[in-house]
């Protein structure tokens, strides 16, 4: 029986969560209120939690270990339920504070706050939603006193399921499309793992998650000059025949890894060492660190093919250059859609949309990108706007304003008028918020099952065409759901009729539908851009 | 007596330069390593062909004109014992006037009893047209050089000009016009709206989605700057977009009532290569040019 926990299993029980949550994640996307393949719950916040366990390194102090994985958490943060989720480890974290270990009741003191902080992370709380099942399964804890872990997870889960299953009582969108809340879901996956953490199994690293960036090997060719050197990256294990650990000088050691390279980051924690450092020679570093220990882990890469690497280049060449007086950063996905935001004047279009969230850091590192006074986010997506507001407060250097762009069609009509020009920052502001007001964003897409909304009759594998939450339309092709979309909207009474093809779409099909709408609505621009988006067939923009 | 003298790049017509009594200086463009002078190298500008040239990729030049074409256009003038009033597109558009200025120095220290006079209209195609042809008006009604003279010094200022344009491409091709916000490379329903300023510059003042609005605006800014709008002519301009400024005309009539003297223009080729295929614009009478 475990009355007090440390560092190490508390990190193991995250690392245990991670890896419970991991299982599950198919399972946690598959609860997506909307009837077809889109939902990423599971992914988002499997992404969140394994940022804490993954960078996280072991440490007895459980205060040391629960900080450090808070603050991974908050900048791994992916979607909606991905920040809060993070906010809650967050206030676990701030709670324990600088305690070496924890006992039962100071855990539940810790959730506590961890309810507090998510409630507070988002504007208006939704009941029936992670935040519920939280907060439901802390309450039952402190009406009981368990005395170890073993009892309090005893009490916890079953609650968290209670509260779980009662998710759709609360929430209607739940309700109708039958399903429990997903985030409440992961959480309480999560909270699975953590359990069997406790016992001492040790879980390593979960993989998986991140995809690994495509590298062009032909970007450095025989003729090529090593302009920007390696990426160079590991884990040096101090060694008791080789020093005095307790002797090692951090300071020094920096200084002299500045004096060989650059864009060096170096930590000590207890006996490891971890060195970020970019350098023309790794192998000279590496010698000189064997003085010292043995690597754990090693990672060097040309920065030349290192799609993370000459991002990072080119962010250091941006930020010697004076700041420009304003940025935009958006977010998309697909190649078309991607070009169109660039081409319409953003500094940055962050790869991600309703398949696949970006996290905060990556928010961050747009932000940081676009060198300027003040950016202008347009998320795109009712799940990244959390993130892109959370990103803003772990970013200071510039004035972050977050346009809440819900879709795809709201971000371009507020980018495609945007105008720096008609006052300060706050008019700026006012003025994109107004211009998302009148735009109609509806999509087609394929139906991943039988559904039925009352007007329309879903089958499996037909095209549906909707708004929102609304389904108007159920076709045999992409091209007729949009055609009787189009009807149901009144499409004729706008002045633009923008079409975006997704991927799938075919060429000449798109073409005959972009002629079709020219042809049936003779006052109306009709405009086709091949956006390459997945999931949607086509986007439709009314304005 | 006085000879009159503009140029091609104020969208006046072979038929019109006649009519008022206007000699043409021709400004050239070039396809392709191809230069054409109009109404030099053509009677009739074919503008329907020459902008479906644009749409399908083609991308213009224009050049300055030697100071040896301005004396051949000047000397017989001066030679035959005239003198010369150049009613011209704005100076600030081009580099051309000075091979024009080193040819009117070297004319007149040859010719010292002949006088040049200039008006420089400040603005380009419909902005400078305007003016052409109320003082081609009073040229045939006898005014004399300093009568037009005095005129233009305050009614050069009223003339406004708005419009707006379908594709950045040719005025980014040209780094013609200042303000242009963002990088806008496609536009997408996009219509920045263009102005002549003072200067005779073209400034960028904003945008708008969709040409309805965008035709809306200009009205706006008709409403709010006209001036005895009825007194004068009112130019629509367009680059083979009939439609468009015939929807203008009939909105500007419907405002100001039918014997508001509209005039359709199509806008010369030479100034046609900056601004690109489906521009439309409006001049008119206006108390200042600038909102």
């Amino acid at each position: 029986m475990t009355k007090t926990i440390d560092g190490i299993v508390y990190l193991n029980m995250l690392r245990a969560g991670a890896q419970k949550l991991n299982e599950n994640r198919t399972a946690v996307n598959d609860l997506n209120v909307f009837p077809i393949p889109d939902g990423d719950t599971g992914d988002n916040m499997f992404m969140t939690v394994n940022a804490g366990a993954e960078k996280t390194q072991e440490n007895e102090h459980i205060g040391a270990v629960a900080s450090r994985a808070a603050r991974e958490m908050l900048f791994g943060a992916r979607g909606n339920s991905g920040v809060i989720l993070s906010r809650i480890f967050s206030g676990i974290a701030k709670s324990i504070g600088g305690t070496s270990t924890l006992d039962a009741d100071g855990f539940i003191k810790a959730m506590e706050l961890g309810v507090k902080e998510a409630y507070g992370s988002v504007a208006t709380p939704v009941e029936g939603t992670i935040l519920t099942v939280w907060r439901e399964g802390t309450e039952k804890l402190n009406k009981q006193t368990p005395d170890t872990f073993e009892e309090l997870f005893d009490i916890l889960l079953p609650e968290l399921k209670r509260s779980l299953e009662h998710t759709p009582e609360l929430l209607d969108v739940l309700r109708d499309a039958g399903v429990v809340d997903s985030g409440g879901a992961g959480l309480y996956y999560i909270a699975q793992g953590m359990r069997d953490g406790l016992s001492g199994e040790f879980h390593s690293i979960s993989a998986g998650g991140t995809a690994a960036h495509a590298v062009d090997l032909n970007a450095f060719t025989e003729d090529s000059v090593l302009e920007f050197g390696y990426c160079t990256e590991f884990l040096l294990r101090l060694q008791k025949s080789k020093i005095k650990i307790d002797k090692f000088d951090t300071e020094a050691f920096t200084d002299w890894l500045n004096s060989v390279g650059d864009s060096v980051v170096c930590f000590k924690e207890g006996s490891i060492v971890k060195v970020h450092v970019h350098t023309k020679t790794p192998g000279d570093i590496l010698n000189h660190c064997q003085r010292y220990g043995e690597f754990l882990t090693t990672k060097i890469e040309n920065m030349t093919l290192q799609h993370n690497g000459s991002h990072e280049m080119q962010e250091l060449k941006l930020r010697s250059k004076r700041k420009k007086p304003y940025g935009l950063v958006t977010v998309a996905s697909g190649a078309g859609l991607k070009k169109l935001f660039t081409s319409l004047g953003c500094d940055v279009v962050v790869d991600g949309g309703q398949s696949m969230n970006p996290s905060a850091e990556d928010l961050v590192k747009a932000y940081e990108k676009t060198n300027a006074e003040t950016v202008y986010v347009f998320p795109n997506n009712g799940n990244i706007i959390l993130t892109a507001e959370q990103a803003a407060k772990l970013y200071d250097d510039a004035d972050v304003r977050v346009i809440r762009t819900k879709t795809i069609g709201e971000g371009y009509s507020a980018i495609s008028l945007f105008d720096p020009l008609i006052g300060d920052t706050d008019t700026v502001e006012e003025h994109l918020n107004e211009l998302i007001e009148d735009v109609v964003t509806g999509m087609v897409s394929i139906a991943s099952r039988d559904v039925s909304t009352g007007e329309v009759e879903v089958i499996k594998d037909d095209y549906i065409g909707f708004v929102g939450d609304d389904i108007y339309v159920d076709e045999k092709t992409a091209e007729d759901a949009m055609l009787g979309l189009c009807e149901k909207l009144d499409a004729g009474s706008y002045d633009i009729i923008l079409l975006l093809a997704g991927e799938d779409a075919g060429e000449q099909a798109a073409q005959k539908l972009c002629d079709d709408l020219t042809a049936k609505y003779p006052r109306s621009e009709v405009i086709m851009v091949n956006g390459g988006q997945p999931i949607y067939d086509y986007i439709l923009i009314l304005e | 007596m006085l000879v009159l003298f503009t140029d091609t790049d104020t969208d006046i017509t072979l038929a019109e330069a006649k009519e008022f009594g206007y000699r043409l200086i021709s400004m050239p463009y070039s396809i392709d390593g191809v230069t054409t002078y109009p109404y030099e190298d053509f009677e009739v500008f074919d503008s329907h062909t020459f902008y479906d040239q644009l749409r399908a990729g083609a991308l213009p030049n224009t050049s300055a004109i030697s100071t040896q074409k301005y004396k051949d256009y000047f000397e017989p003038v001066f030679e035959a014992g005239d003198d010369i009033l150049y009613v011209h597109f704005s100076r600030n558009m081009t580099a051309t006037f000075d091979s024009m200025d080193i040819a009117v120095k070297e004319l007149l220290e040859k010719y010292p009893d002949r006088k040049f006079y200039e008006i420089d209209t400040k603005g380009i195609t419909l902005c400078s047209l305007l003016p052409v042809k109320e003082i081609g008006d009073m040229y045939k009604e006898g005014k004399s050089a300093e009568e037009i003279l005095k005129w233009a010094e305050t009614e050069i200022d009223k003339v406004a000009c708005y419009f707006f344009a379908d594709d950045l491409k040719f005025f980014k091709h040209s780094g013609r016009v200042s303000g242009l916000a963002g990088t806008m490379g496609t536009l997408l329903g996009i219509r920045p709206i263009i102005y002549m300023t003072e200067e005779g510059k073209l400034e960028s003042i904003g945008k708008e989605k969709g040409r309805v609005k965008a035709m809306e605006r200009l009205i706006a800014y008709v409403d709010e700057l006209a001036e005895d709008i009825k007194d004068h002519r009112v130019l629509i301009g367009h680059t083979d977009s009939l439609d468009i400024a015939e929807e203008i005309e009939r909105m500007l009539k419907e405002k100001y009532g039918d014997d508001l003297r509209t005039e359709i223009v199509v806008v010369n080729p030479t100034a046609g290569s900056h601004c690109g295929p489906n521009t439309v614009g409006v001049c008119f009478h206006a108390n200042r040019r600038t909102v």
